[in-house]
């Protein structure tokens, strides 16, 4: 079900960064009075995308189900045929993103994460997250280069909305920080967008 | 004090009380036993069974939490390498310049590097082995770059057989050794960890790797750019299956054969103490059972190391390596596998059930024990009683049983005390008492004898066999054989009679023993007979057959017998009892009775008829005399018509005598008022005898027809008549009556004479049987009467009591009304042409 629903979502972005990024946009920057959208707001728009996503995902199936008794939600969600977690459903669907070859990539990342693939893979990222924990009201943005190439980085902060985020972070065995609570800033949803 | 008795010791096949004892004793102990410790045994074997399963499943868990964190380790370990900011620095340019040259340029620098490695030309592996980034590599592999705590352990560095990192086209960048190829864009890890650029961890299931020449697992991490945006590059880790895993899992031993293995989803063996890696569970059968993503235990068919007994297995899956193997959990996983040999895992619950078994027989035989002195104990007092009860049966027991058990049984020998006076005093006066009715059963017996020899007729009395219990005095003296005592005769062989008669006797002996009766048909028989031979006029019915009656001719002596039944007393068999009678005399006299009733009749018969005949006889003799002397015609011709008279009277008494008999034949039957001819018959009479002071009382029916001969049914009617008027000598009253009842006609002729005695009436039909003086009656009227009347269809009955006169009462059948006349006329013109008829 939800595999269909994100590759609606991977089709939408496609959509939405290929009418950016063709041609024409480079057109756009390169005949001023043309109609563009700048960088902040595409990332701001996906970010809505993500975040309404896991919303839904969180609340209205991992919440409602584990609630009513139907099922749980575990991390090895396919040996306990059970939910994957909401982290690991956007995780999920940003490595899916990814694989469909449109260049935009997002993640979660945080300073304590449990898994280190999952840790701040820039300066950017880890002073964002330093940042986010102080001010979580606006997202921290900045070009990032990978040898000659450049990219858009936005980090929106990642909030526990759920009782089943702080849990799992608190117990899991491979994480290095257990006193989260509910509100508190786990992390980051880094959005990388190539700007070539 | 009394002894056993000798009998008690050998009591047969039977199985005495002290067996059954202990039997019971036994038995009750060892078949709850033998049910306990079966149950016992399956219960235990399920539920050693459940907890072992159980205990498998959770160090199988623990197993593979173990074999997680060590691959977690070593991806963590790699990763660190991966991250390092200078090979992703040199990885970056690589791809900048990559991406700045042409194609062709792109793959002539490929190609020569290629062939410089290969060639193991210095200066190509010189810039891999040999650069700043080998170093680097180098220095992680050593544990140089590790942070204290974080040193790479001798085995996990002794297991690494490669690590090379390669570019973004798969091609060596740099290695530990010059054992890897150059080119692995084209490797199924490679594009797994590459993933088209996204990168991603792959961990390779296990197989034989030719360049190290061992079975293999390997690591391969994307290298990703700065940003962690796209893969630049992959490390790639080859390392030795078995020296790998071996430390963390061999070591997880418990007993002789329990052991931990790690397989992939194929059954493929990646590590265990006891099979090689590489090779394949030996039962694939047993693959999908211990491989589910799930957990748990099973009790399989076999243990998957090449024994076909039933096993109880662990299992289950490496959680997060399993996510990585192959690229997803989808292409494969890693399990781990707890097993111990069933001989080894059942060897508690069967050492206890040995345990168990020997204790149970030792148990048994202290029961046995045990058993046999309590029996002993109980049986001993209850022999005792047994042979004083013997004892007393025989009248012997002399002193009171002394038994003091201080239970039920000392109660019942003193039961057995009382009783015993008791039946000393009652048998006391119980001899005496036999003894008396032993003598009166004597002298009755004897009496009966006396009864029996006295009794002048034989009596044999025979058993079902036919054989001769006992024969009378009588019985002995009048048959050939006499039994001697002890000896059996059969009854036939003592009766000296033909063999037909044997026969006859010994179906009616069967017929007597099945209880029919044989006696009453005989008898019936025997009457017929005897009324029969009382006519001598009546035709012979032929020989009596002798053996329908019963009656025996032994010897001289003729006998009539009778059976007769006598059950059995006390269930002893029946009996069949044979009483004879010996009529020789009775016979004879009988014989001699009847032979003179016969003379008697002739006598009379000849008497009468010599008495008519001469009267007539004489009469013409004197005549005749007459005749010779008379010279006057006149006279003689008178003489003459007398002697003719009389001549005719002799010819009419014979005719007569012989018309009874001679006459029948010719008649010609018809129609004839009955009242008519009765009228002509007094008419006859009353003109021939003296009636003055005779009353005659007519009262008819009317014109009443009966088909007759009118001559025959006149003369009948005036043999009738005139017996009447005789019997009254001429003076009485004489009351004629006909009544028409139905379909015949009743005609009563009553008079008022002197009646008949009672001994005559029975014979007053009988031929020349009269009561009248010589020469008043032949004899023959009521016979020919009765013979006439009977022919025409009817019947005489004479009713008579002495003193009170004679009823005669004729009975005969009328015409239906309304004959025609014509057929009547001329039978009637017929008949008289028949000579008239005259009384006797």
């Amino acid at each position: 079900m939800h595999r269909i629903y994100l590759s609606v979502c991977a089709a939408t972005f496609s959509v939405i960064i290929a009418g950016w990024w063709s041609p024409s946009a480079f057109s756009a920057k390169e005949r001023p009075g043309s109609p563009g959208i700048p960088v902040e707001k595409v990332a701001a728009y996906l970010y809505a995308v993500i975040k309404a996503d896991r919303t839904v995902y969180t609340t209205e199936i991992v919440n409602r189900l584990q609630e009513k008794g139907v099922t749980t939600a575990s991390e090895h969600w396919e040996q306990e045929n059970a939910l994957m977690l909401p982290a690991q459903f956007l995780q999920h669907a940003g490595k899916l993103a990814a694989e469909s070859g449109s260049g935009i990539r997002y993640r979660l990342i945080g300073l304590w994460p449990i898994y280190r693939r999952n840790a701040p893979a820039s300066d950017l990222e880890r002073s964002a997250l330093e940042s986010l924990r102080k001010n979580p009201g606006q997202p921290i943005t900045g070009i990032v280069t990978s040898g000659r190439k450049q990219f858009f980085q936005a980090i929106y902060p990642d909030i526990a909305v759920s009782p089943a985020c702080i849990n799992c972070h608190n117990s899991h065995q491979l994480s290095t920080k257990r006193d989260f609570t509910l509100n508190d800033v786990m992390g980051g949803i880094a959005i990388t967008i190539p700007l070539e | 004090m009394m002894t056993p008795a000798a009998p008690l010791a050998c009591t047969d096949s039977r199985w005495g009380l002290q067996l059954k004892l202990i039997l019971s004793m036994l038995m009750v102990g060892v078949v709850p036993l033998m049910v306990g410790l079966g149950l016992a045994f399956w219960q235990g074997s399920r539920e050693i069974q459940t907890v072992n399963g159980e205990s498998f499943k959770a160090l199988a868990e623990e197993s593979a939490r173990k074999i997680d964190l060590l691959v977690s380790d070593e991806v963590a370990r790699t990763s660190r390498i991966a991250a390092d900011p200078l090979i992703i620095h040199e990885l970056e340019q690589r791809r900048d310049a990559l991406l700045d040259m042409t194609d062709d340029e792109r793959r002539r620098t490929v190609e020569q590097r290629k062939e410089g490695w290969e060639a193991k030309d210095p200066v190509a592996v010189q810039a891999i082995t040999g650069s700043t980034m080998a170093v680097l590599l180098q220095e992680y592999f050593s544990g140089a770059k590790s942070e204290a705590d974080q040193l790479i352990p001798q085995v996990v560095r002794s297991a690494t057989k490669m690590l090379y990192v390669t570019d973004i086209e798969g091609n060596l960048v740099t290695a530990l050794t010059t054992i890897p190829p150059f080119a692995n864009k084209d490797t199924v890890w490679w594009n797994g960890a590459f993933h088209h650029g996204v990168g991603q961890l792959f961990i390779e299931d296990v197989h034989f790797d030719e360049r190290a020449q061992t079975y293999v697992i390997t690591i391969s991490l994307p290298i990703m750019d700065r940003i962690r945006y796209g893969a630049i590059g992959v490390i790639h880790r080859v390392i030795d299956a078995k020296d790998f895993f071996s430390p963390s899992i061999a070591p997880i031993r418990f007993g002789k054969t329990g052991h931990v293995m790690l397989i992939d989803h194929r059954g493929i063996v990646i590590s265990c103490p006891i099979l090689p890696t590489g090779v394949s569970l030996s039962d694939l059968q047993l693959i999908p059972l211990v491989t589910p993503l799930q957990p748990g235990w099973v009790s399989a068919p076999s243990d998957g190391h090449g024994g076909q007994s039933r096993s109880i297995i662990g299992y289950a899956p490496v959680p997060e390596t399993s996510r990585a193997t192959n690229g997803d959990l989808r292409n494969g996983s890693w399990h781990t596998f707890v097993w111990q040999a069933s001989d080894e895992l059942f060897a508690p619950i069967r050492h206890l059930l040995t345990w168990m078994a020997v204790f149970s027989l030792v148990s048994v035989g202290l029961m046995a024990s045990l058993g046999y002195l309590a029996a002993n104990r109980i049986v001993t007092p209850v022999r005792r009683l047994q042979a004083a009860a013997q004892l007393i049966g025989r009248g012997e027991l002399l002193e009171p049983i002394d038994i003091r058990t201080g239970d039920e049984i000392q109660d019942l020998a003193d039961e057995f005390n009382r009783m015993h006076r008791q039946l000393e005093a009652a048998f006391a006066g119980l001899t005496d008492q036999v003894a008396m009715k032993t003598q009166q059963v004597e002298s009755l017996i004897h009496s009966t004898d006396q009864i029996l020899d006295a009794v002048p007729t034989p009596i044999i009395m025979v058993n079902q066999d036919e054989q001769v219990q006992y024969i009378n005095r009588v019985g002995r003296d009048c048959f050939q054989e006499i039994p001697k005592a002890g000896s059996s005769v059969a009854l036939l062989d003592i009766l000296p009679v033909d063999a037909a008669m044997r026969e006859h006797l010994r179906t009616e002996f069967r017929r007597v023993r099945n209880g029919e009766a044989v006696g009453i048909a005989a008898e019936r028989e025997d009457a017929a007979l005897v009324n029969r031979a009382r006519d001598p006029l009546a035709p012979s019915m032929g020989t009596p057959e002798p053996h329908s009656r019963q009656e025996v001719q032994i010897g001289l002596r003729r006998y009539r017998y009778e059976w007769f039944h006598m059950a059995g007393r006390n269930q002893g068999e029946d009996r069949i009892g044979l009483v004879f009678r010996d009529t020789t005399d009775d016979s004879r006299l009988q014989d001699q009775l009847i032979q003179a009733e016969k003379s008697g009749s002739l006598g009379t018969l000849t008497a009468g008829i010599g008495h008519e005949l001469n009267n007539p006889l004489f009469g013409i003799l004197g005549l005749g005399e007459a005749i010779e002397d008379e010279a006057s015609l006149e006279r003689v011709r008178s003489y003459a018509r007398d002697i003719v008279q009389h001549g005719r009277r002799m010819a009419a008494i014979i005719r007569d005598f012989t018309g009874v008999t001679t006459r029948e034949t010719s008649d010609q039957r018809q129609p004839v008022h009955l009242e008519r001819e009765l009228d002509q018959a007094i008419a006859t009479l009353t003109g021939s005898m003296d009636v003055s002071r005779l009353t005659i009382e007519k009262t008819y029916a009317g014109d009443t027809t009966v088909l007759a001969l009118p001559d025959q049914l006149r003369q009948a009617f005036t043999n009738l008549l005139m017996n009447a008027i005789q019997a009254m000598k001429g003076r009485g009253s004489l009351r004629l009556t006909t009544v028409l009842t139905g379909t015949s006609v009743v005609t009563t002729i009553v008079d008022s004479g002197p009646g008949i005695p009672k001994q005559h009436l029975s014979k007053i039909f009988e031929p020349f049987f009269t009561t009248k003086g010589q020469g008043d009656g032949s004899g023959l009227g009521l016979t020919v009467a009765r013979r006439i009347i009977k022919k025409f269809g009817g019947d005489i009955r004479i009713e008579s009591q002495e003193g009170n006169g004679t009823s005669c009462i004729v009975t005969l059948p009328v015409i239906p009304l309304s004959p025609p006349p014509q057929e009547a006329s001329c039978t009637e013109s017929i008949s008289r042409s028949a000579p008239q008829p005259s009384a006797s």
